[in-house]
């Protein structure tokens, strides 16, 4: 081994922020760890919710994240259930619980939406791609979320909040979706709540 | 002889009075194979049980607290040995089952096995533990007994019966279903039996005690199921506070559908004459009833009493806000309803948040590192009626080694979408605090 592998070798552990000695490494390693084991109550075992309403934190890019406890603690994204919760891990250090999560492996949702609501939802769901992706991969350099594997039930419910302006008003890069959503009936939403939840 | 077979002859369990160096020599073999067989099986030992071979905690009770805690000790170090003590081979969750009573839930979807616990690795004994020795560091369970590094003592409420006269004698008729299984099935088979026409009395004991809100939700769903079967019934309910404890006016706002409803503040419940279907309050009046849900006042479980954990008040345990170390011996923890000095409500989600932060605190200390300081959160849901739902956040810090509430904030109002949260909420916490393989 050449002396510059060597030393690349060795410097691995320390810019990934493992500890030298392997055997000592454990969850608790992870600064992140122990201040967001509280949000598996709601959030699921490393952020991946295996319920229909509420959303996977695991794998979310960390700008997303922050942006997220931001506006709900300042309440541009209202919710009586996420304020207090925002406030507190602003508190704890919003950095590495936003680390933590987005270096959790993404499980899609267990719960399946109904075959006629995806076909639906596929065609309505053209016209997102531009942004979200053809296979609802998201955007992360953009704060465009990935919606594949989502709950539907939360989709669909963030989908209405946007179409009533209930969700970040006054936030320009969300004007033009807004836009898009208005006219689009409600049922239509659930269908491409529906379809997005469906892809892996 | 098989290593199969020796484990047949432990997982059969010698004679209870059988010492293990009797049993050892019966048996013709050494410590290893005890630790192979584990402790699973056996309802009772004599001596010590299963010598310590390495880092142990054991942990007392498998309700919301003590089974989370014992799984997460195990996912932050998986070379601690962890044994949970616990009495009842079903998990049955207290939240949710007020809709029971309504017939919105079966108790089935509330009840769930240990077998995820078991699949993380922790060592579950269906015993009950008799008695916590902190100077040795032993967890006595019957004639044998546990030794630990540190115990982490979840035992939850019991129920002072002596504070209402008459009901010592009377609890096999007068229920509280405030522990949620067979007594949570009776009350609603009495309360489908009531004629319609029949007074429902519930009475909420002086605080603290377990659930806040729980007194009010159960309210709601009995009013809404006397509403919609039994229209001519009323339901009196004599509440020992000066005010409804929890979500006061989400409460109240919920109860203008159920004008069936006649609440009594201020009236506290002394004595029950099941006899005459009557109870008394504190001033003296007599209340008739058909059906009669007596929840009584409450303190920490017992072996916390017996093992003086509990203060000067000789009810609750006071405990290091960052820790849940005892305050009265080290090396003893206590997690959930049993705590008192956190400005915290007795919550599932509470004792579950508890249950980790206190897990990780053990394995830090145990592996001789400094304790990350992190503080609990509460969510509760309530269900006022068969499809909606209120809520309750609270929000904490730690300031200067104390849990400090940084906010509350209460749902707008009652919503169908908070009743999908309040789903989604239960399906999460119940596989936090039970592993995956919970679900029955």
């Amino acid at each position: 081994m050449s002396r510059a592998r060597l030393a690349l070798v060795l410097a691995v552990p320390v810019i990934l922020g493992l500890p030298a000695v392997a055997s000592a490494a454990g969850p608790l390693d992870q600064p992140g760890y122990a201040k967001a084991v509280t949000c598996a109550a709601c959030h699921g075992a490393s952020g991946n919710s295996r319920s229909e309403a509420v959303p996977i934190l695991a794998g979310l890019p960390p700008a997303y994240f922050k942006k997220a406890i931001e506006d709900y603690a300042t309440g541009k994204r209202p919710s009586a259930e996420m304020e207090p919760f925002a406030k507190q891990v602003k508190l704890l250090g919003v950095d590495e619980v936003a680390a933590f999560f987005a270096a959790q492996r993404r499980e899609p949702t267990p719960v399946r939406p109904e075959r006629g609501a995806v076909e639906r939802g596929r065609a309505a769901a053209a016209q997102c791609a531009s942004c979200h992706g053809p296979e609802g991969q998201g955007d992360a350099a953009k704060l465009v979320p990935a919606l594949a594997g989502q709950p539907a039930a939360y989709i669909r419910n963030q989908l209405l909040l946007f179409k009533a302006d209930k969700r970040s008003p006054g936030d320009e890069p969300l004007t033009k979706m807004k836009a898009i959503l208005k006219p689009i009936p409600d049922a239509t939403l659930a269908d491409v709540a529906a379809y997005y939840s469906s892809l892996r | 002889m098989t290593m199969e077979g020796k484990r047949g002859t432990l997982r059969g369990c010698p004679s209870q009075r059988m010492t293990r160096r009797q049993f050892l020599r019966a048996s013709g073999t050494g410590v290893g194979v005890l630790a192979v067989a584990g402790l699973e099986g056996c309802a009772s030992s004599s001596g010590e049980i299963n010598p310590k071979t390495g880092r142990r905690v054991v942990v007392v009770g498998g309700g919301w607290g003590g089974a989370t805690a014992a799984r997460y000790v195990r996912a932050a170090d998986p070379s601690i040995e962890v044994v949970m003590l616990e009495p009842n081979k079903t998990f049955v969750s207290c939240p949710f089952s007020n809709l029971v009573l309504s017939g919105v839930r079966g108790l089935g979807s509330l009840s769930f096995g240990y077998g995820g616990l078991r699949d993380s690795g922790v060592k579950v004994r269906h015993a009950a533990a008799t008695a916590i020795e902190p100077d040795t560091k032993r967890v006595r369970i019957g004639d044998g007994y546990l030794v630990y590094d540190r115990v982490i003592v979840a035992p939850g409420v019991d129920f002072l019966v002596e504070q209402v006269e008459g009901l010592a004698a009377a609890q096999d008729t007068v229920l509280h279903a405030w522990k949620a299984g067979p007594q949570t099935a009776a009350l609603a088979r009495q309360l489908q039996a009531m004629p319609d026409g029949g007074a429902f009395v519930l009475t909420v004991p002086p605080v603290a005690y377990r659930c806040p809100p729980g007194p009010y939700e159960r309210i709601c769903q009995v009013a809404w199921y006397l509403k919609t079967n039994k229209p001519k019934s009323k339901l009196i309910v004599l509440d020992a506070n000066q005010n409804i404890v929890s979500k006061a006016a989400l409460f109240r706002a919920a109860w203008q559908a159920y004008p069936n409803i006649d609440y009594r503040a201020s009236n506290k419940v002394v004595k029950v004459d099941p006899g005459a279907r009557e109870v008394t309050t504190d001033f003296g009046d007599k209340v008739k009833y058909d059906v009669i849900n007596l929840i009584p006042p409450q303190r920490a479980g017992a072996i916390v009493v017996q093992a003086d954990l509990v203060g000067a008040d000789k009810r609750w345990c006071e405990v290091d806000h960052v820790t849940y170390e005892s305050v009265k011996h080290r090396g003893a923890h206590v997690i959930g309803d049993s705590t008192t000095g956190l400005p915290v409500p007795k919550s599932g989600t509470m004792a579950n948040a508890m249950g980790k932060i206190c897990a990780n605190a053990v394995v830090s200390l145990l592996n001789g590192r400094e304790v990350p300081p992190v503080p609990p959160v509460n969510t509760c849901y309530s269900w006022v009626s068969d499809r909606e739902v209120i809520a309750v956040v609270n929000a904490y810090k730690i300031e200067n080694g104390k849990v400090v509430q940084v906010e509350q904030k209460l749902t707008p109002g009652q919503s169908t979408v908070y009743a999908q949260h309040a789903e989604g909420w239960a399906k999460s916490i119940w596989a936090d605090v039970l592993g995956d393989g919970g679900a029955a």
